[in-house]
């Protein structure tokens, strides 16, 4: 890890830079609808710098919302299939938060543990996050709650903190290195300093280790019925969540040419676990919500040892019915 | 980037059909590209994705036994949109075919014991394949019991290969249809399968039962291997749910923490208690 | 707000309800619905001008059909949909309590379906935000290309997370055509003619249904304008029909109904 700084007069040129290098660089954008998402930028003044979270999470960099699997068509006796892995950019993701890059962790370990998956695999390798911590938060940030704070640096390449005219910059990993090599004269080598003062507080709802150890019999609480009440059963939660991973495979073409697709999937829909016979053991919504909850919170837990909630608040906030996820679990964990 | 692609499927080419039951159909397949079916290899109780460009895949177990090379065989009901595709296809068609996938069926662990099938309709093709995995090896098991049941004569699946474990002298059957679905000629057993069962108990001394069939079978008969002294670690079955990826990442296939894709399809009667019950 | 707590308190202690569909305050100061089931939760109930969430739409819920007798408040829009849904006959299974708040902060609690009737045909406000009209006023003002690539950008953004679809009152198929995969009839993945097809598709199932509540637009995570797009079919639909939904329990369908004066004669 090396520890530099960078006057806030220069981050521009830095990012413009980062640009020039040929890399794609994807950074926070204020749409017109008055959202925040993460888009494709060719300079810096195209960015939105004074906003707690977009609206989406970047794993569409890593994880796309559509993917294709491969190519295929007919020869005269047989089929071929062609991948495009190759095709996959260097990426440069600006202007994540610390529970986006912790967000980044969870999917590394999920998507690679066992049967590694060689497209997010090949995505990740391509890609830089370089993280911004939060000066400000809102009610629905929860990050100090799942084991995470505003200037955590897990996950991130290289992560910026703003330190009145100056960015504090912890250059943590190789890839970080060499992101910052063609702009290396705009920092300034820097001794470790604290970024507390310069952090958000957002307030603690829980104890996590208090929690995992409460989920363990959540699963029968009458609770989640009340707590599911408000859940119409969209996608919403699932696609902006920075480590929802599900996603449906699909066939686009004809019997003779097309693609093999994968895209995002969400367990809130009714027929995500429906069998063909028509039986479906998720029947409600109320089963629906609460897998998706003890999927963060526990089964996360039990199969790679991490919650996979980052406490971003996306969910909450994207929501037609704003559903919280903290309150409901605390209410399902409550004796 | 060494890393196994698990999305890109294996091309089959439909070698022969077999129509076993209404609307259900046996296809034993052969690998268009040699070297891929030297490459290949699986356990008894593994699963794979079978499918067809244009259309999909659709999860189905392997049904012929791995000490039978040369081919793959699945059996499969025409019942939503793939299995239609693959219903409408011929011989010589190239489908293709994903894995295998899942764990196994610990077989190393009963020689020497009494092994217990019981199912019904088309949950026979899993256990097919792993009798005639234990019959390929005949001599290292003790006695074999399957209890098969169907709703009609008609409905029965692999009618030839149930004469032929007959006609062997070394395996016991207790082959049913329900009450009502017998023929005039019909010579074995009538009454639906957990009755037949209780009628005629399975020893549980160093046996092991397998269970697998549709929901009311399990119910049933799963009561009736307990009372008969076989204890939960030595009752084995085999889950069904919906499954897009089968290697646990799409999440559709998830009882509680459990991949049915990754961690099963195979697990104990031990096992399923510790789940909640969305399968 | 005491009042109106004092009111469903009531309603639970005599029996009326069961369950009470509201609002309630919550964090980032915003105003969601709250689901209570007796009357000493009633406390938690707010009603301002914030509370614009449709709850007609958690009555399709098995969950609150199970509960029966249930009690919801709601602005104008919500009471239309209320009608809409009894004329197609969607609410057979509920016993209603049904509540609402006129500018007076007065709170009507109506007596049945009929004086629900009667309120909606009496008080008709514009439900339109300024935003949306000035929007609406740019999109009729598009040459008809321009129109169409205005939709076309915009549906290039939709992630098919199908919140429209879940918040909307009139989508209550059990399985939605998206959902029939025999055949496909439109993609399941992201992708601007797919995107299209679904919007076009649910435009068309909601032409001469949809009550503007708005909500469709107001949940799109990505910033849709989309109920504008069924505000622009009933417009249509008015304009050859004179037909508005959410007016009478007698509701007309105009996409399925036919009268001899219509000036179609291929029927006849």
């Amino acid at each position: 890890m090396e520890i530099k700084t960078i006057n806030t007069t220069n981050i521009s040129t830095f990012f413009n830079q980062l640009v020039q290098s040929g890399k794609i660089v994807i950074a926070p954008v204020l749409k017109k609808s008055g959202k925040i998402f993460f888009e494709r930028v060719q300079s810096y003044n195209q960015i939105e710098t004074d906003y707690i979270q977009t609206a989406f999470s970047a794993k569409s960099v890593v994880f796309p919302k559509v993917e294709e699997l491969f190519s295929y068509s007919k020869t005269t006796d047989n089929f071929e299939t062609k991948q495009s892995l190759s095709d996959i950019p260097e990426t440069v993701v600006w202007g994540l938060r610390p529970c986006d890059s912790a967000a980044f962790n969870y999917m590394t370990r999920f998507f690679m543990d066992e049967n590694p998956d060689i497209y997010f695999a090949t995505r990740k390798e391509r890609t830089t996050l370089i993280a911004i911590s939060c000066a400000k938060s809102d009610e629905a940030c929860f990050c100090t709650s799942v084991g995470l704070d505003p200037g955590k640096t897990k996950g991130s390449d290289i992560q910026l903190t703003l330190m009145g005219n100056e960015y504090y910059v912890e250059v943590i990993t190789e890839k970080g290195l060499s992101a910052i090599k063609t702009s290396e004269s705009l920092f300034t080598s820097s001794t470790e300093k604290s970024k507390e003062k310069y952090l958000a507080e957002p307030t603690t709802k829980f104890s996590i280790e208090e929690i995992k150890e409460k989920m363990q019999n959540a699963y029968d609480n009458v609770a989640w019925g009340q707590e599911s009440m408000g859940c119409v059963g969209c996608g919403a939660c699932a696609f902006a969540c920075p480590t929802c991973t599900c996603f449906d495979i699909q066939d686009e073409g004809t019997g003779e040419n097309g693609k093999r697709i994968r895209c995002w999937d969400a367990c809130g829909f009714s027929q995500f676990t429906k069998h063909a016979s028509g039986h479906n053991p998720k029947p409600n919504q109320t089963a629906r919500r609460r897998q998706r909850l003890l999927h963060k919170f526990k089964y996360s837990v039990e199969n790679i040892g991490m919650v996979s909630c980052v406490g971003c608040g996306r969910c909450i906030r994207i929501c037609p019915a704003h559903l919280n996820i903290f309150e409901n679990i605390l209410n399902v964990t409550k004796a | 980037m060494n890393i196994k692609n698990n999305y890109i499927p294996y091309k089959m080419r439909v070698a022969k059909i077999t129509e076993e039951a209404p609307l259900i159909q046996t296809y034993r397949l052969e690998f268009v590209d040699k070297k891929e079916a030297d490459e290949f290899s699986f356990k008894a109780g593994q699963f794979a994705e079978y499918g067809i460009f244009g259309e999909g895949e659709c999860t189905f177990c392997i049904a012929s036994a791995p000490t039978r090379e040369g081919y793959i065989e699945c059996t499969f009901r025409n019942t939503g949109r793939v299995t239609k595709a693959l219903a409408d296809c011929e011989e010589n068609d190239i489908i293709t075919l994903r894995g295998p996938f899942g764990n196994s069926f610990p077989i190393e662990q009963w020689y020497g014991k009494n092994v217990v099938f019981v199912t019904g309709g088309i949950a026979l093709p899993p256990l097919r394949c792993v009798i005639n995995t234990l019959l390929d090896q005949r001599e290292k098991f003790g006695e074999i019991s399957v209890y098969y049941g169907a709703k009609t004569v008609n409905d029965l699946t692999y009618k030839a290969e149930l004469d032929d474990w007959a006609n062997r002298g070394d395996m016991k059957l207790f082959i049913t249809v329900d009450p009502g679905g017998e023929t005039p000629e019909w010579k074995r057993y009538i009454g639906f399968v957990p009755t037949i069962l209780e009628q005629n108990p399975p020893e549980s001394d160093n046996a092991i039962a397998i269970i697998a069939g549709p929901p009311i079978l399990i119910k049933l008969g799963m009561p009736i291997l307990s009372k008969s002294g076989f204890p939960n670690n030595r009752i084995f079955t085999t889950l069904e749910n919906r499954m897009k990826c089968g290697v646990g990442k799409c999440g559709h296939c998830m009882v509680g923490k459990t991949y049915v894709c990754k961690d099963g399809p195979v697990f104990t009667y031990e096992e399923i208690l510790k789940m909640p019950v969305e399968y | 707000m005491k009042l109106l707590q004092n009111k469903v308190a009531e309603l639970f202690k005599n029996g009326t309800i069961n369950l009470m569909i509201g609002f309630k305050n919550a964090l980032n100061k915003q105003v969601v619905p709250c689901f209570i089931e007796n009357s000493s939760q009633a406390e938690q109930l707010i009603y301002t001008a914030d509370c614009k969430n449709n709850l007609s739409v958690y009555l399709h819920k098995p969950e609150v059909k199970k509960i029966k007798k249930v009690g919801i408040i709601g602005n104008i829009a919500t009471l239309r949909s209320l009608i809409q849904l009894t004329s197609e006959n969607q609410l057979w299974d509920i016993e209603q309590t049904i509540l609402t708040v006129n500018e007076k902060d007065e709170i009507i609690l109506f007596k049945n379906m009929r004086e629900v009737e009667t309120y909606v045909q009496t008080y008709f406000p514009e439900n339109h935000t300024e935003e949306d009209k000035k929007l609406l006023e740019y999109i009729d003002s598009l040459p008809r290309e321009e129109r169409w690539k205005y939709w076309m950008e915009q549906f290039s953004t939709c992630i098919k997370c199908y919140a429209c679809r879940a918040v909307c009152p009139m989508c209550y198929c059990t399985q939605c055509t998206v959902e029939c995969n025999q055949p496909q009839w439109i993609k399941i993945s992201s992708e601007t003619t797919g995107n299209l097809e679904w919007h076009i598709m649910r435009a068309m199932h909601l032409a001469g249904r949809c009550i503007e509540c708005g909500e469709c637009g107001r949940v799109c995570p990505v910033g849709i304008p989309i109920h504008l797009l069924t505000t622009k079919m009933n417009q249509e639909l008015f304009k050859e029909f004179a037909t508005r939904p959410g007016f009478s329990l007698k509701g007309e369908y105009a996409m399925n109904t036919f009268k001899p004066e219509d000036k179609e004669g291929f029927i006849k």
